[in-house]
């Protein structure tokens, strides 16, 4: 493949992106190369290493169907072409355990000491093609793959039937090396399926059932393949056409999904119960051999790089991309692009379109050569600092600068402008550009400056709770017309003050809502609206106002439905308000607390000696 | 320094949108921008079936010059769609990017609560007001510009990996390409033939 | 190893009040066992008790 020669290509395999700053067009990405105890620049995979290591672990290239050794090539054309050492099962350079490899080597290419390796690379845009992992059918009990050897998986199958597989391309059943002659094809393992809680559809298993059968009825003629589906989505391009050439070489598809299997304990054969709901009758049949056809499932890795990078998922838990039709290969974090599998089930075409897409756009971004940032970052006035550092001690960026004594400063290029500093600052003194005090207290006062009581007062986070509400908007799912809400960055933006100015205009409930823990796209800043809501709820109960009315919701770009019940939730609250209460609470947080004079238990006398 | 503290005479411009039927068929437009005109400082209400269409941005412009506005609200969809559209907008027009300010009553609104057509208008007769008592505030902003570092990451190497790293490659763009197995392939790697030309993965 | 306590939280949507170990430094989003919400109020034993 060009891929490992092309001289504008470094490859870095066997390494992992440990951490991620910067922003886009300037993103410092620490990647940690793992120790490989190969130098693949001296291997020239002859591999002696091979042919005299001891060890013999499961190969997990061929689903565990073989085994391979501690020093290993995944497979023959590997790029790079170059052997690696698992040292968790390797024996180690004793010379009384081993060291067989290492006195084989001419190239003296491998190296025990070998250590992993941060390697950090600068890069304005970033690709993220981390691809899928497979659905694991063992909570499937039904279907016995952890009970009967003949019950295999689809991924086991290609390997079995594939020249380069552990049998060598000879296709037999793993209970008695026997080439199996009724082979049954379960669709929709770990897909659909609500009840596992995989809704989705997996897109690509169908066809890859239907390209089974013809491999199978190519190869060996004399079989007979059954597909158990429920519904056959053959709608790519030539599908149809393959769909038909699979029926007319004989495969028979039979509606309806298997309730379970049972194992003949003397032949290993399996009988499979089945309702044929085209025929309308229970049927049974006894194969020798049954491919469970598994759905694919988001990768593991794809946490890790979605917290990194602040992504989001969608409820499947693939990313999310900007915008479902629009911008498809955009991520939600700019300058990030999503390619394959990880952004949704895709074949490989599709997943080479939307990779030459997401090329195009991270392309044309760094040919640009510069880019503008918005202009929302936050702005230290000197006169009003008062040298405590809370501002420093609470930015995700470490983007103000402070020591003890001094005025605090913002580094312009490292703010990413979430607001966290402005909403701590305790004298005013930081001005958050584009989200001001003065803007966001206007909207208060002018929401609720008429019928205040048969309003909710929402503070929404651009990138997740608003979006979520764009998102229930798009679904056209109705909700309660109470609802008035106010865009901040981030939840961490909204102060106290805000807050309690909404209470003081006579709003019956508050809600602060944000991205969940691992989506805030300012790292941690939504840590600190939950410490302001702890706060705040001691300070409204101390002044006697029920602190039920302020919420607190998490709420995704992709969770329109959770906008929904939250909003519902939030009306079937404030109907429990009465007139007496917001009156009362008007009153009881009148008067701004003044700082200076805070003592042990002010605030129940502040409140109730107020105006 | 805003406008209410350099005592720069506002003059907010209100800009309604039908969006087709998608807004005006269930808040009530025309009500809406009638009723904006009273709101402070709105010297002009301007009613478009798409402002974000070439003919909608072309009369808010027209209606930014010939009424000398220096605030813009747009009662439209989310800021999350078209901010950018109505920033370049005011861009054209002359006027500085940040110094406008959108009402969402489309997916906040009309959209939501389409069996309330009352109850909607109210609602966005509040969001708009919100807006504008906002744009009281807004002020200019400048736009810091970063250079950006021609390389790019691609993470998986997989086939849309590899893919995305050669056109990319071909291109002329530096591509760091990071995988986490020991060689590249991905799960494609793994399969015998693949559909729909019955030809081999790797 | 991270210290483990016993802490008690409250509900602000429901009004659930229930009890979980919670470690030291940990980084995790409350949520209601019992309706999902997110209003999860930090419940400070001693607090409580000079309070009352």
């Amino acid at each position: 493949m060009d891929v490992g020669r092309h001289p504008k290509i470094e490859l870095l395999t066997y390494s992992e992106i440990e951490e991620v700053n910067g922003y886009v067009g300037n993103f410092e990405v620490k990647i940690r190369k793992k120790a490989r105890y190969v130098d693949p620049d001296l291997c020239n995979a002859c591999g002696d290493c091979f042919d005299e290591c001891p060890v013999s672990v499961p190969d997990e290239f061929q689903m565990g169907l073989s085994s391979r050794k501690a020093i290993y090539m995944q497979y023959p054309q590997a790029v790079p072409g170059a052997y690696v050492l698992d040292m968790e099962s390797c024996l180690g350079n004793n010379p009384i355990a081993c060291g067989a490899c290492a006195e084989v080597c001419e190239q003296e290419a491998i190296d025990y000491d070998d250590q992993d390796e941060i390697v950090t690379r600068k890069v304005g845009t970033v690709i993220a093609a981390i691809g899928l992992d497979v659905y694991d059918p063992t909570e499937m009990d039904e279907y016995g793959y952890t009970r009967f050897e003949n019950v295999i998986t689809s991924m086991e199958f290609e390997r079995l039937i594939s020249s380069g597989g552990p049998t060598g391309g000879h296709f037999m059943r793993p209970s008695d090396q026997e080439r199996p002659k009724r082979i049954g094809f379960i669709q929709c393992v770990g897909s659909r399926n609500p009840k596992i809680g995989r809704p989705y559809c997996s897109n690509i298993c169908c066809m890859n059932t239907v390209k089974d059968t013809l491999l199978l009825s190519d190869h060996y003629p004399d079989t007979e393949n059954l597909v158990f589906y429920q519904d056959i989505r053959a709608f790519g391009k030539s599908f149809e056409d393959l769909f038909q050439r699979s029926k007319q070489k004989g495969t028979k598809y039979i509606r309806g999904l298997p309730g379970d299997i049972e194992e003949d304990p003397e032949t290993n054969n399996l009988h499979v119960t089945v309702e044929n709901t085209t025929a309308g009758k229970i049927e049974r049949y006894e194969l020798d051999m049954v491919v469970l056809s598994v759905g694919v499932v988001p990768s593991e890795e794809l946490q890790r790089i979605s917290s990194l990078f602040t992504l989001s998922k969608t409820a499947d838990g693939f990313f999310m991309e900007s915008h479902p039709k629009l911008r498809p290969v955009d991520a939600p974090t700019r300058g990030v692009y999503l390619a394959g599998f990880c952004e949704a089930p895709k074949d490989i075409k599709d997943s080479v379109c939307q990779a030459g897409a997401a090329a195009s756009k991270a392309g044309a971004l760094l040919n640009s050569g510069e880019i503008t940032v918005e202009a929302i970052t936050s702005v230290i006035d000197p006169d009003l600092c008062k040298r405590c550092g809370i501002c420093a001690s609470v930015c995700p960026y470490s983007a103000i600068m402070w020591s003890k004594g001094e005025v605090a400063k913002v580094i312009e290029a490292a703010c990413a402008g979430c607001g966290n500093c402005g909403a701590a600052c305790p004298f005013d003194a930081i001005t958050m550009r584009h989200f001001t005090d003065a803007q966001i207290k206007a909207q208060i006062r002018s929401i609720l400056s008429e019928n205040a009581e048969d309003k909710v007062f929402v503070f929404a986070c651009n990138w997740c709770s608003y979006a979520g509400g764009d998102t229930a908007g798009v679904a056209r799912f109705q909700y309660p017309t109470t609802n008035r809400l106010v865009r901040t960055m981030c939840s961490a933006r909204v102060s106290e003050e805000m807050v309690l100015e909404a209470f003081r205009c006579g709003a019956p409930v508050v809600l602060v809502s944000g991205c969940h823990f691992t989506d805030c796209h300012y790292i941690n800043a939504n840590r600190q609206t939950v410490k302001r809501m702890q706060k705040l709820w001691d300070k409204l109960e101390k002044a006697g106002v029920r602190p039920e009315r302020l919420q607190l919701e998490w709420i995704s770009a992709a969770e329109g439905q959770r906008f929904v019940e939250t909003m519902n939730r939030m009306e079937e609250l404030r109907q429990t308000v009465t007139p007496e209460e917001i009156e009362h609470s008007m009153q009881a947080l009148k008067s701004k607390p003044k700082k200076k004079k805070k003592k042990k238990e002010p605030a129940k006398a502040e409140a109730s000696s107020s105006e | 320094m805003s406008s209410e503290q350099s005592g720069e005479e506002l003059r907010i411009g209100v800009f309604v949108c039908d969006c087709g039927s998608n807004i005006a068929g269930t808040v009530d437009t025309a009500e809406l921008a009638e009723w904006s005109e009273d709101l402070p400082d709105v010297v002009f209400v301007g009613h478009n079936r798409y402002a974000c269409s070439d003919p909608g941005q072309k009369e808010i412009r027209e209606a930014i010059e010939e009424h000398n506005l220096n605030r813009v609200v747009v009662a439209a969809c989310t800021p999350r769609q078209h901010e950018f559209t109505f920033r370049n907008c005011l861009s054209e027009a002359g006027l500085n990017r940040y110094l406008v300010e959108m009402a969402n009553v489309r997916e906040h609104c009309s959209w939501v609560h389409q069996r309330e057509k009352e109850q909607a208008t109210a609602k966005a007769k509040d969001l708009v007001a919100s807006a504008v008592s906002r744009a009281h505030y807004l002020e200019p902003q400048e736009e810091p510009t970063m250079p950006v570092t021609r390389k790019v990451l691609v993470i998986g190497g997989g086939i849309a990996g590899i893919e995305a790293s050669t056109d990319l490659a071909d291109a002329g763009h530096e591509v760091v390409l990071v995988e986490k197995e020991p060689s590249i392939g991905g799960t494609m790697a793994r399969l015998d033939k693949t559909y729909p030309t019955m030809d081999c993965s790797v | 190893m991270a210290k483990k306590t016993i802490e008690t939280f409250r509900c602000m949507m429901c009004g659930h009040e229930y009890q979980e170990p919670v470690e030291e430094g940990e980084d995790r989003e409350w949520m209601c066992p019992k309706c999902r919400s997110n209003s999860i109020r930090h419940i400070k034993k001693k607090g409580d008790k000079k309070k009352s």
